[in-house]
This record gives structure tokens, C-alpha cells and sequence, in this order.
């Protein structure tokens, strides 16, 4: 099939500018909110994604898998694993086993402060840091027992929406009645932790009246242990009620549970861009019905439909291309890394190639579907029908 | 045989009960090179009868022979292929494609052929020097008069040097000077390339510059049904 001129198709754009700037306008507006939409989703998995080592295993309290925060474990859980389970990594003797208390508690500047954000508080042993490899103290040191002493994640000021300075070191929060001395921050790029205030184990477990734990985290030496010993382990030790998952086996569960929150974020994305490609049809609708002798005469000179419907695509994915182009270049700009406040924590939207290609995929598509309709109809006139329009 | 050639050739539309036969059992034949003017009222079936002749329409019933090819069996590509070798079609308001130069007007047919660049542009200059517009190649139609326009039209049919010509009211929308001015310009193409032409006209005038006027009443020809450029007969029935 022989095409009509590139040329054509471009020139075309230029005949109706309204109808140009629409579609240009359109497709932008659409892939923008693609994009946004695809960034939070990847955004969202891949911080759940990283926040599992490998090589970790959680054990929470027996009926309280999907929640750290809600299990509940007796505090010598840890001591009796760390004692007697094999196939545990250590470092000069110390066992990889990190007792952990994870509760999610209001945080306020001051203390007269009413409504602050809900924040996780992490209260850790220095077992910790052997434990999630990813977190490194960017600035100032490790909270010291019994001073309410505390690190915040890098994220945690986007998470209370506050600004940076509120949250640097040297400054006090409020949470549970009682200030807390800010001492260090940590990093640990794209997960939940980055979002989180750690503390002293005991200090958490005084203020909060709790002699429980809410999880033992530990790394397995992959040559010595695996999973199965763990849960055999738990099955053995019946009096401790421990159930054992994998890290990564947690964080999919979480990944499952907002799932509802992704499906209805990328159909709200898509019920736009379907209002987009509606806009669009009737715009190429009346744009291509004042061309109906034109494209009769074409194909009286001999092209056939298909190319003519070549064009009119061509055409229409010149001007959709341009505005999701822009619409990508702008959503990089201004989305990727964004901070966006969660019920998990605060993460980063992320503007990578795949939400930058889902993005102009939806541009270029919004292109196609609007104009095939009123092509069609156009095309399937007979020619001397269409000569007499 | 003849190089058109018309069989019992009608054309019906059916809208609901309706039925409208704008061509009614049509015999016709016409000699290759005869300049032939089609005259009748409105409504009488001239464009019907050209769309026919030009492969853009398809008869209800009856035969269609041009050049030894019945056209009437082709499919729709296969028509689509024909007409860009073998047709040229003249429009009364030109139909020339807006947002594109008189040269690339006048290129766009060749551009269904497997040519060069160069002999594409030979063409293309040739025939447009042919039709006195060797000087506005780079003219949009909107630059141009409706004269001009025409003859841009006339060289893009010409262009891929087909042997029939098909033109409806061709002048309609012309003043008289630029009318004359066509029509002298398909007369030449008649006399000096053998073109075979057919012309749809309402005007008497311009009918004189055929070599044959036939006329069309209710879808039925009504003057001599064998024409051709040596034929005895002249005008109408
Ligand atoms: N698609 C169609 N559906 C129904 N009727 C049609 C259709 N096309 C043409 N006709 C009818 O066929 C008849 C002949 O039409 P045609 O266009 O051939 O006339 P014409 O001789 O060219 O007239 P004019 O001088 O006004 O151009 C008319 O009555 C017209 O209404
Ligand atoms: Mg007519």
C-alpha cells in the first residue's frame, strides 16, 4: 500500500490549530495524570519492594501476620531465638535477632500541638542496624537508652508534612505525652523505614506501658539456615506463639492489601483519559467531516482507504505525541521523588521508564482511539458520496 | 472494438420502498481520442454516468469495457489501482488538497507509481509547464485563481498520463474568460496527446469545443449511442 506524504499529515495539523492545541492539550492532560498515577504505583511497590532484605525473617505474634503493628510478642522471644535456633547470621558472636516494637502514635512539634500525623515509632536495639543493611545515619548518632532520644528517617518530615528544619537534629517532637530529643537521621532509600522515628527499645516500651514485643526481625546465614528451620522452630515452640514469615513474604502482603488503592487510582486515570478520548472524537469528528471531498478525491486519484486512515493517524499522533512528550518531560520534572504522605509511611513517586512509557503509550493511544471512530465513518462513505459533502 | 464501452450499463439507489435509477439501461460506446461533451438537466445522471466511467462508482447491472478491461469485476484495490493508471478525473470546484504546493498537487498521483525522485519531478514539471504554470510551483491553492486552480487540477489528472479524461463542468465555476481558457487547454490536450475526454457540461458554448455532444434525459441517452472522433454525426439527438 502506497502512503500519502508525511508532509501531508503535518501540514495537516496546521489547518485546524484549535483542534491541534485540543489534542496537544488533551493528550498531555491525560498522560500527565498516567504519569502521576503510574509513579505513585511504582512508587508505592517498589518501596515495599526494598524494604525486604532478602536474607530476613519476621516472626510476629501467632494470628497477627499481616500487621506489625498489631502482633504482640512476649519480649524473651528474642533472647530464646537468638539462643537456641541455628542457621543465624552473626558478626564476632552477635547474633543477627533484633527485637522491635513498632506502634503507630500521633507526632506533634509541641506539646499543646492537637492534631498531629499518625507516624510509625520504631523502638530497636542496636541488633537493628545489623538487620536492615539498607538504613545508614546520615547525621548525628544513635538514640542512647533511657534519655527519649530519637533518629528520624530522611522522609519523615514530608510524612508530617512539615518543613525539613522541624524535624532536624537538635529538635524536639512530641509524641505519647512526652518530648523527644531529635540525635541523628538516617537514610534508607525507598523504603517504609525512611518515613519512621526510631528510638530506644525500653524508652518506647516505658511510655507506651508495654512489656511486649511486636516482632523479632533477624538474617539468616543463607549457607547454614533457611526459612523452613524458622518455621519449623515455631512450630517446636508452641509456649512462644510465634509464627515466622519471610521479610519479602510481609511486604507482599502489604503490596496485596493496597492493591484496591492502585486499581482505583490507575481506573481514575483511566476514566480521564476516557473523557479525554470522547473530547477527542468529536473534535476529529467535525475536524475530518469538513475534509470528506478531500479524502474522496484522494481516493479517486487512486489511495486507498488504509492509507488515507494511515494519515489521518499519523496526523492526529503527531499533535498527541507532542503533548504527552511535554507531559513526560514536565512529570519528570516536577513529580519524580516527590514525597506523598501514606498510611505506611511517606515514599517517593518514581518517574522511571516504564511510567514514563505507560505514560506516553496512554498519550499516543488517546491519539488512535479518537480518531479511529470518526475515520471510519468518514471512509466507509462511498466515493461520489463523499465528493458530494 | 471500442475503447469505452457501455452494456445495458444502470444505476439504482434504493432508499426504503424508493428505488432511483439515475442511469437506465445505458449502451454506449466511444472510439479512443474522441472529445465528448455530455450535456442534459439536472438530475439527468451526467455525474452518475462519469463517476461510473471513472471506476469511483459501481453499476447495479450491465457491462463496463474501457481500454479491453472490464472494470465492473475489479475489486475495490484493484479499481483503486486502475483509476491511478488509467483515469484522469476533472472536478468543477477542483478539489485540490489545500495545505499542499500546486507542484505537490500535481506530484500526488505519481507518488502511487514506482518512480524516481527525478523522473517525478520531470513529470511533474513537465505537466505543469504544460498547463502554463511552469511558474507557480510553489503556490498554494489559496494563492491561486480559480482559473489557475483548475489548471492545477487539470495537470494533476494529467500527470500520470492516462488515455481518458473525465470532467464534470469543468468551467461551471469560472468566469468566461477563464472558462475559455480551459477549454481551449483540454481542446489542445485532445488534438496534441489523442486524449480521450469526456465532459460534462450545461453550458452550449462550451459543448462546441467537442467533437460530439450526447445528451442524457431521466437516465437514458438520447442522440446517436456509437461515437467516435471520425464519426458523421454531430451534436445531439
Ligand atoms: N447516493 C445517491 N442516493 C440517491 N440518489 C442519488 C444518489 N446519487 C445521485 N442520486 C440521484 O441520481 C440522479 C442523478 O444524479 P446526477 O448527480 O448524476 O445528476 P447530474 O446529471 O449530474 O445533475 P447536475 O447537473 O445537477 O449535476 C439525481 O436524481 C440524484 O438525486
Ligand atoms: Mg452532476
Amino acid at each position: 500500500m502506497k502512503l500519502l506524504p508525511f508532509e501531508y499529515a503535518v501540514r495537516n495539523l496546521g489547518r485546524n490549530p484549535l483542534r491541534t492545541a485540543l489534542s496537544v492539550g488533551g493528550a498531555s492532560l491525560v498522560a500527565f495524570l498516567v504519569l502521576g498515577a503510574a509513579a505513585f504505583v511504582t512508587g508505592m511497590r517498589q518501596s515495599l519492594a526494598v524494604s525486604a532484605s532478602p536474607d530476613n525473617v519476621i516472626l510476629l505474634g501467632t494470628g497477627s501476620e499481616e500487621s506489625i503493628e498489631r502482633s504482640q510478642l512476649a519480649f524473651r522471644s528474642a533472647a530464646v531465638v537468638a539462643a537456641s535456633l541455628r542457621g543465624i547470621r552473626r558478626r564476632l558472636g552477635v547474633p543477627y535477632v533484633s527485637p522491635e516494637v513498632h506502634v503507630a502514635l500521633s507526632v506533634t512539634r509541641t506539646a499543646s500541638e492537637q492534631s498531629g500525623r499518625l507516624t510509625v515509632i520504631r523502638g530497636v536495639t542496636s541488633a537493628a542496624f545489623l538487620v536492615h543493611p539498607a538504613l545508614e545515619i546520615v547525621q548525628g548518632r544513635v538514640p542512647v537508652q533511657g534519655q527519649n532520644e530519637v533518629l528520624v528517617g530522611e522522609r519523615l518530615a514530608d510524612k508530617l508534612g512539615l518543613p525539613p528544619e522541624d524535624v532536624a537534629v537538635g529538635r524536639t517532637l512530641h509524641f505519647d505525652g512526652q518530648p523527644w530529643t531529635v540525635v541523628g537521621r538516617f537514610s534508607a532509600p525507598g523504603t517504609v523505614m525512611n518515613a519512621e522515628i526510631w528510638t530506644a527499645l525500653t524508652d518506647l516500651q516505658v511510655v507506651t506501658q508495654r512489656d511486649t514485643l511486636s516482632c523479632v526481625i533477624l538474617t539468616l546465614d543463607p549457607a547454614q539456615g533457611e526459612l523452613a528451620d524458622v518455621q519449623a522452630f515455631a512450630a517446636q515452640r508452641l509456649d512462644l506463639e510465634l509464627t515466622a514469615l519471610a521479610e519479602a513474604e510481609y511486604y507482599a502482603g502489604l503490596d496485596a492489601f493496597y492493591r484496591p488503592v492502585r486499581i482505583l487510582i490507575m481506573l481514575t486515570a483511566g476514566l480521564i483519559a476516557l473523557g479525554g478520548v470522547l473530547g477527542g472524537l468529536n473534535i476529529a469528528h467535525a475536524a475530518f467531516a469538513s475534509r470528506a471531498r478531500e479524502l474522496g478525491t484522494l481516493q479517486v486519484l487512486g489511495y486507498l482507504r488504509g492509507a488515507i486512515l494511515v494519515s489521518l493517524i499519523q496526523e492526529s499522533l503527531i499533535g498527541h505525541a507532542a503533548g504527552a512528550l511535554v507531559a513526560c518531560g514536565l512529570g519528570y520534572a516536577l513529580l519524580d521523588g516527590l514525597s506523598v504522605r501514606f498510611s505506611m509511611g511517606a515514599f517517593g513517586l518514581v518517574v522511571d521508564g516504564a511510567v514514563v512509557a505507560t505514560a506516553l503509550g496512554a498519550g499516543l493511544l488517546l491519539g488512535v482511539v479518537g480518531t479511529l471512530p470518526p475515520a471510519f465513518r468518514l471512509l466507509s462513505a462511498e466515493i461520489p458520496e463523499s465528493l458530494r459533502a | 472494438m471500442s475503447f469505452v464501452e457501455c452494456r445495458a450499463l444502470e444505476r439504482t439507489y434504493t432508499r426504503g420502498d424508493n428505488t432511483i435509477t439515475p442511469l437506465r439501461a445505458l449502451d454506449l460506446e466511444i472510439e479512443q481520442g474522441t472529445f465528448l461533451a455530455l450535456m442534459g438537466p439536472s438530475g439527468s445522471g451526467k455525474t452518475t454516468l462519469l463517476n461510473l466511467l471513472a471506476g469511483i462508482d459501481r453499476p447495479s447491472s450491465g457491462e463496463l469495457r474501457i481500454d479491453g478491461q472490464e472494470i465492473t469485476t475489479l475489486s475495490r484495490a484493484a479499481l483503486a489501482r486502475w483509476r491511478s493508471v488509467a483515469v484522469g478525473y476533472v472536478f468543477q470546484l477542483y478539489h485540490l488538497v489545500p495545505v499542499l504546493t500546486a507542484y505537490e498537487n500535481v506530484e500526488l498521483p505519481l507518488l502511487l507509481h514506482d518512480l524516481s525522485r527525478k523522473e517525478r519531478h520531470r513529470r511533474t514539471a513537465l505537466t505543469l509547464e504544460l498547463v502554463g504554470l511552469a511558474d507557480r510551483h510553489d503556490h498554494y491553492p489559496r494563492q491561486l485563481s480559480g482559473g489557475q486552480e483548475q489548471r492545477v487540477a487539470i495537470a494533476r489528472a494529467l500527470v500520470t498520463d492516462p488515455q481518458l479524461i473525465l470532467a464534470d463542468e469543468p468551467t461551471g465555476d469560472l468566469d468566461a474568460e477563464a472558462a475559455k481558457g480551459i477549454m481551449t487547454l483540454l481542446a489542445a490536450l485532445h488534438r496534441d496527446l489523442g486524449k480521450t475526454l469526456v465532459m460534462v457540461t450545461h453550458d452550449p458554448k462550451t459543448a462546441t469545443f467537442a467533437d460530439l455532444t450526447l445528451h442524457l434525459e431521466k437516465g437514458r441517452l438520447v442522440s446517436p449511442a456509437t461515437v467516435g472522433a471520425d464519426a458523421p454525426a454531430e451534436g445531439g439527438a
